[in-house]
């Protein structure tokens, strides 16, 4: 066998240097005609650029220049026939009889025969049975999000996108038809050019919950398009990690024998508040006459106190008071906050390729400022792809992604202390920001934190691949990769003297160092073969996994003055570091067989072992079958011309989900990191049980069967496509609780079950197309009922268990105390379950409604006239809701900081009708912490994107010697119609299973306006 | 096809060969900063490490650093909740109900302190001895686990009533505890068997910081004192009090804690924190411009009494006032007050044992009882800079020694425990119902253990 190998690889070698010569021999051609042409837009009548012109019969092939014109010469006689094939067009095949010839190419309204990538390969569209989603980078590329992932919202049916906070370059809350796990990660699976993408943020200092996106560090103006795939059949090629969907980012490539073409794009503009999502806050006269009335009323309800009318805080100062409410000014921090964030986002690309190669080069930088002070994150990235055909048999090539992201941040979200927006909002509006002597008054206001609080990070990140192709023989190709995603995460935060952290600890300073490193070893075996109707591809591959994370923490307290920062300056320092890693081994294979156009059939297997799991479930298998019938084909619809197309599909398929738990849960461990002392200020270690082993821990299931069908009509002027699935998650990986008795509150197990059922409906029209103007609409909606099927024990989540997780309920319900109403009489709260003694027992909380929406999606119209071109895209999503904190925070004890102007609204005297009861801080108004009065209906509509585009006249363009321009005004979120009081989609923290939480300390998304100028030379 | 399929074959065999044999090592990854479950007790020093473990899970933040701590703070009269979790004053009002996130925290925390010691208790006695691992030694590490494990069925006993007694350490999942709730005597004999070993495996020496022979007696003093054998609480009290080389009342009140003071005579047992292993209950504490939040405060009533020279004395020093922006009267309780986050939790001070036999004594109410209970009342109040009492009956000499604890240990986690001992809870406090002298079980807890059953007339 041995031996065989070594004939093979000598064979290998000797067909590669012999074959070439004959190969060439054939093409080189004997000149016997000139074939000129011009090809034109059948509509517009403009040139195309970069339409391919394939002789028919040889390998000879020649690409349009910029003024759409082609000329070849060949040792063929004419008539000559050759085939024209350019993206967005249909291809036609011509029979030129003279030399010179002019072409008018059709715009392809279809998209059927766009090539779609799916997992280890690309297909057809038409010849799809799965579901895949897919969009243009660049039709959403110019949001002023720093991630791809954000820009997603409302395009894509099946992918609900929530933007949690209005800090550049935050984690989002994605989903891919619904959520499947509760300790586990929901996240689809990114792949950027065949490379498993970290999705898991390396930030390790505390920013009030909220997380950075490791998304951010990919440029979206390098991608070409980005496709979901989300059913089974799909997916399942993936194996382990596909239950929650695959996101596959595909970035330029440049293209073969095509001029060498520069892209130069230049985007400013800013960002600014939406005001009407602000908080609301009193005035200080308002404020001071409620914090009066709480203390008075409270004083009644309960004399002990000792709080009457005549120790009313806002009372005459000659009175020892704090003067009158009117007397009382107002200030306003928020104001002082908010600021119009600056927007630049530039980018150079650079394509092209001879016959044998290819390439890509990416420049670009981002930057972009909150709308509110200090908040920054910027990006510098290059990017560089390159392909060579060694030999007609052998290609090679690169892909490449360096970034660095810079983020200069703040404290958001929850935390007493040092949260930077909470701290304009949470300070009583008629407390004075500055103290009679000029200082500012209290720790941790809002102007102290601008400019003495720094936490800043920088990413450096690679992403990248080797691979080399070798076509073994015609139609079986292999193909063998190697691939890095590299990122080290540099946090430094630096408390000075007039913060709180600063003065506890005479000023601190924190670093933290994280390193992610994965490599991926990768070959597939690729195989085509057609015979008759008959068409046959297979692939079996196998990936090796290695992914180690390391983290160094450093902390220096007590430092001279404000000017020393290195934590080697400081008295004291502490270090802890951490280190985790895993790895993962999978086999796959994939069958496709169709049959004249018609029947399809695919079947998938992926194999995973993976290092997480106990000794004894170490690997788990992931099948998936699937099958399509395009009916159009078929002889009884045949001359139909009023129907383009018509498929159904349908798959079913087990994948596995092992993400986002830690990497040693299956084991029982006892950890090292405690200590203690054997005599007073000997400190030495410590060690102690920590986690509860389970060898039998194994591969979160996910069986997911889909229905879907593909409706094309006139002509391809309506696409319809509709996909119904039921995705029934099992052997969740859970922290499963325990009891308490046992020492442990509980440990990695597969218990629990969950399902997601859903339908997407996608409908694409082109409603006018004449020579001077052309409209398209595209609406989605995608509805997801989860439900959780099986759970030992309600798990609750957050601070104070607002959100529940609780078998035959929704992930992310809410666990609360409903208030029907204010009695109009007492102005007491009344809720649901109350006894009629007035208490209220544990038994009438309850759980009821969630945070995700029943359905949502997004509307899109283009509009082009002429020059000048329109988009208008609208995202919305209903019957979601959401625990408002910043309402819960400041509608309360009007004494204790910031007040919203709701409470205004109280009830006062008998016959008062209101839902904010009277202020008091006895009985039950204002002590239940889980009161239904803070949850609010978070459905939304939102002008997501507006984009208007005006292309510079050919003339002008080709005056100053370019091939297209373009200026273009680009506006985000310019509009929002929801009841809820805030940014609907804000949440506190980037924890998935405590969404639903929204608004506390997290600013809003800004409102955002850009120009843009498109150049092309 | 037939040459494909053969060239194919040459081409894969060795590679899936090649990767299968490799898989099963390349899966293996160990983690770095933790070890499996068998190797953790072994030897001497492994002994030693996990004995400390049990201490870090005592002092840590859902034990006596934080969480159980606010169980006794808020239930009595000394300690009010002013921060942004409303909910703790549920505590304070006696309406607590059992989905009260602390009282899980705790109640989890103080049985995975059990099961640290379960592990000393069930592993240590039966590991070789060397040279340096001698059998002193070893019976002081299994005396130190004997300690806490007793210490800790005391304080669920206190709080909760009559717990589910668990001796084993929890190996596997697959062999969690399945045991009824035991009645209170059964738990508190449960407490006192196992003070009894520790009192007899321990050293004889002095360390605050870990638990001695001596630390064992004081909390039988206490113990004994619950229990109302009045004796045996003076018996132990005295071993204590009589150590007067080791043990004192020092003075003034201030100096076992202040100017960053600890492991003071004062101290009997103390946890100690440090810059790495920091105090969760101490930046709740810290009054704002020290980097807290204030969120616990001492009451407007101990403030009032402790400010009174008559009554606080130097025990002033416990309280101060101050304002902010947004709050005009801020009491600040001094106790807590390294903005490091490195203050000590005090559990037993030598003037507890003073109050202890005082107490004890005048319960006698024997022939120079009362004067014996007087003396070592007006110890403490002598400490504190005020006049000492005189001539007082035994009615009013408990009570003076009850205002005299509720001063003494102001800020620390006595009162509650005090007057539900004595039976005085409901009366001082106003608690109308006697089921609320006990604290809800875990709401959690109820529903995943079919053995536990809820606290009567709580939910």
């Amino acid at each position: 066998m041995k031996n065989s190998v070594w004939k093979y690889a000598a064979t290998l070698f000797l067909s590669h240097g012999l074959l070439l010569p004959v190969f060439s021999q054939q093409s080189e051609p004997l000149i016997n005609a000139t074939l000129k042409g011009l090809v034109l837009d059948s509509i517009s009548h403009q040139p195309i650029e970069g339409v391919t012109i394939q002789l028919e019969g040889v390998t000879h092939q020649v690409k349009t220049d910029e003024s759409g014109r082609f000329q070849f010469v060949t040792g063929q006689r004419l008539p000559l026939t050759f085939s024209t094939s350019f993206l967005g067009y249909k291809s036609r095949r011509i029979t030129a009889r003279q030399a010179q010839i002019q072409i008018l190419l059709q715009p392809a309204v279809s998209d059927l025969d766009e090539v779609v990538v799916v997992g280890y390969g690309t297909q057809k569209k038409r010849n799809l049975t799965g579901a895949v989603a897919r969009v243009e980078a660049s039709e959403v590329n110019k949001i002023p999000v720093a991630s791809f992932d954000a820009q997603l919202q409302g395009k894509l049916p099946g992918v609900q996108v929530s933007t949690n906070s209005g800090v550049p370059g935050e984690s989002i809350f994605l989903r891919v038809r619904g959520t499947t796990s509760i300790n586990s990660s929901s996240d689809p699976l990114y792949i950027i050019d065949g490379v498993f993408l970290n999705n898991t943020s390396l930030q390790n200092i505390g920013l009030g919950g909220r997380t950075s996106s490791p998304l951010t560090d990919i440029n979206p103006a390098d991608i070409e398009s980005i496709e979901v795939l989300k059913d089974a059949s799909a997916t399942a090629i993936y194996g382990s990690r596909g239950a929650n969907g695959v996101i596959i980012i595909t970035t330029k490539k440049g293209s073969y024998g095509s001029r060498t073409k520069v892209d130069l794009n230049l985007q400013a503009g800013w960002a600014e508040a939406n005001r009407t999502l602000l908080p609301k806050l009193a005035t200080g006269p308002e404020t001071a006459t409620l914090a009066n009335e709480w203390w008075i009323n409270s004083g009644l309800d309960n004399p002990a106190l000792k709080q009457t009318f005549a120790n009313r805080p806002y009372r005459p100062v000659a009175e020892g008071g704090k003067g009158n409410p009117e007397e009382q000014p107002t200030y306003d921090r928020l104001g002082f906050l908010l600021r119009h964030g600056r927007l630049q986002d530039y980018n150079l690309g650079i394509q092209g390729g001879s016959d044998k190669s290819r390439f890509y080069i990416g420049a670009g930088y981002t930057g972009q400022e909150a709308f509110i002070k200090v908040i920054d994150f910027s990006r510098t990235s290059v990017k560089f792809n390159f392909d060579h055909q060694l030999s007609s048999r052998v290609k090679i090539g690169l892909t490449n992604n360096f970034s660095r992201t810079y983020r200069n941040q703040a404290r958001t979200g929850d935390g007493p202390q040092v949260s930077l927006f909470n701290s304009a909002v949470s300070s009583a509006t008629n407390v004075p920001i500055f103290n009679t002597d000029g200082s500012l008054n209290g720790t941790d206001n809002t102007y102290t934190l601008v400019d003495n609080y720094d936490v800043n990070t920088t990413s450096l990140r690679y992403v990248g691949s080797a691979f080399a192709e070798v076509d073994i023989v015609k139609g079986l190709k292999f193909r063998s990769s190697f691939s890095a995603d590299y990122n080290v995460y540099d946090e430094s935060q630096y408390w000075n003297s007039k913060t709180s952290i600063g003065i506890a600890n005479n000023n601190q300073a924190t670093s933290g160092i994280s390193r992610n490193g994965t490599w991926i070893n990768e070959q597939t075996l690729s195989y085509q073969y057609a015979f008759g109707n008959h068409n046959l591809s297979a692939i079996l591959g196998n990936t090796l996994q290695s992914n180690v994370l390391d983290y160094k923490y450093l902390e220096g307290n007590g430092f001279a003055n404000d000017s020393f920062r290195q934590i080697s300056s400081a008295a004291n320092i502490i270090a802890s570091d951490n280190w985790t890693k895993y790895t993962i081994s999978s086999f796959f294979g994939r069958i496709g067989y169709s049959y004249g156009d018609r029947y399809f059939a695919e079947a998938t297997l992926r194999a995973d072992g993976s290092s997480k799991f106990g000794a004894n479930n170490r690997w788990g298998y992931f099948p998936a079958f699937s099958a399509g019938w395009r009916i159009s084909r078929e002889a009884f619809l045949a001359g139909q011309s009023w129907l383009s197309d018509l498929k159904i599909r349908a798959s079913y398929g087990l994948t596995g989900n092992q993400a986002g738990i830690s990497n040693f849960a299956a084991r029982g461990l006892w950890t090292g990191n405690e200590k203690y002392a054997d005599s007073f200020g000997k400190v030495s270690p410590a060690t102690g049980p920590s986690q509860l082993g389970n060898d039998d821990l194994r591969w979160e299931k996910t069986a997911q069967a889909d229905l879907g069908l593909d409706l094309a009509l006139f002509g391809s002027r309506l696409s319809v496509t509709v996909d119904l699935y039921h995705k029934y998650t099992s052997d969740l990986l859970l922290e499963r609780p325990i009891v308490g008795s046992s020492g442990f509150s509980e440990y990695w197990a597969n218990v629990g079950e969950i399902s997601n059922k859903g339908y997407e409906l996608l409908i694409s029209s082109l409603n006018v197309k004449t020579r001077d103007f052309a409209w398209n609409t595209s609406l989605n909606i995608s509805g997801n009922k989860n439900k959780i099927e099986k759970l030992p024990a309600q798990i609750t989540q957050y601070t104070r268990d607002w959100v529940i997780l609780k078998e035959g309920y929704s992930l992310n319900s809410f666990w609360l105390y409903e208030q029907l109403s204010v009695d109009p009489q007492t102005g007491k709260a009344v809720f649901d379950g109350q006894l009629s003694d007035g208490s209220l027992p544990t038994s009438a909380r309850k759980v009821f409604r969630n945070a995700y929406p029943k359905f949502y999606g997004g509307i899109g119209n283009t509009f082009t006239y002429r020059n000048f071109d329109l988009g208008i895209d609208f995202s919305f999503q209903y019957g979601s809701y959401a625990v408002n904190l910043n309402r819960y925070f400041r509608e309360r004890n009007p004494s204790s900081g910031g007040v919203f102007k709701n409470v205004l609204n109280r009830w006062q005297q008998p016959g008062d009708i209101t839902d904010v009861p009277r202020l008091t801080s006895e009985g039950l108004n204002y002590t239940i912490d889980a009161n239904s009065r803070y949850l609010e209906d978070a459905s939304y509509l939102k002008l997501r994107q507006l984009t208007l585009g005006y292309k510079l006249p050919r003339e002008l363009v080709e005056r100053a010697r370019l091939t297209a321009a373009r200026v273009y005004f680009v506006g985000s979120n310019l509009f929002l119609w929801s009841k809820y009081t805030g940014d609907p989609e804000s949440n506190v923290t980037s924890n998935p299973n405590a969404q639903g939480l929204g608004s506390f300390g997290t600013p809003p998304q800004p409102r955002t306006f850009q120009l843009g100028l498109n150049v092309t030379l | 096809m037939f040459t494909l399929m053969k060239k194919t074959r040459h081409f894969l065999y060795p590679l899936i060969i090649l990767l299968l044999t490799g898989c099963n090592s390349f899966l293996g990854v160990e983690p770095r900063s933790s070890v499996s479950d068998e190797v953790t007790i072994v030897d001497g020093n492994s002994a030693a490490t996990a004995v400390r473990g049990i201490y870090a899970a005592l002092r840590s933040n859902d034990y006596y650093g934080y969480s159980f701590q606010l169980l006794g703070f808020f239930s009595a009269d000394n300690i009010v909740y002013r921060g942004s979790q409303t909910v703790h004053q549920t505590l304070t009002n006696h309406t607590v109900k059992s989905d009260l996130a602390v009282l899980a925290t705790a109640w989890n925390q103080i049985y995975a302190t059990i099961n640290r010691a379960n592990h000393v208790i069930s592993k240590v006695p039966g590991l070789a001895l060397t040279t340096t691992f001698t059998e002193t030694y070893r019976n002081q590490l299994v005396g130190e686990a004997y300690f806490i494990r007793a210490l800790a069925y005391f304080d669920l006993a206190r709080t909760w009533g009559g717990v589910q007694l668990v001796l084993q350490p929890t190996a596997s999942a697959s062999s969690l505890p399945q045991v009824p709730r035991s009645s209170l005597a059964d738990t508190y004999a449960q407490v006192l068997q196992d003070l009894q070993k520790a009192e007899q495996l321990l050293p004889d020496e002095t360390n605050r910081i870990r638990a001695t022979k001596k630390t064992a007696r004081a909390l039988l003093a206490r113990f004994y004192l619950y229990q109302k054998n009045w004796s045996e609480a003076i018996k132990y009290a005295s071993y204590i009090i009589d150590d007067n080389s080791n043990y004192s009342l020092v003075t003034p009140y201030r100096s076992f804690y202040a100017n960053n003071t600890s492991n003071t005579k004062e101290s009997v047992f103390e946890l100690v924190y440090d810059i790495n292993n920091t105090s969760g209950q101490a930046s709740q504490w810290l009054a704002g411009a020290n980097g807290g939040t204030a969120w616990i405060r001492p009451s407007q009533d101990i403030y009032d009494l402790l400010v009174n020279p008559a009554i606080g004395g130097d025990r002033s020093a416990l309280v101060s006032r101050t304002s902010s922006s947004t709050d005009p009267n801020i009491l600040i309780g001094n106790l807590y007050y390294r903005t490091d986050r490195t203050d000590p939790v005090f559990l037993i001070r030598t003037a507890e044992l003073y109050l202890t036999r005082a107490e004890a004594r005048a319960q006698l109410n024997g022939e120079g009882d009362l004067t014996a209970a007087l003396a070592d009342l007006n110890a403490v109040r002598r400490r504190a800079n005020i006049e000492p009492l005189e001539g007082l009956g035994k009615a009013a000499l408990l009570q003076a020694i009850e205002q005299e604890n509720r001063v003494e240990f102001a800020l620390e986690n006595h009162r509650w425990y005090d007057l539900l001992r004595t039976g005085r809870a409901q009366e001082v406090l106003g608690i109308a119902s006697a089921n609320r002298l006990l604290l809800p079980i875990p709401f959690a807890q109820v529903s995943i253990d079919p053995d536990l059953h809820q606290n009567p007339g709580l939910d």
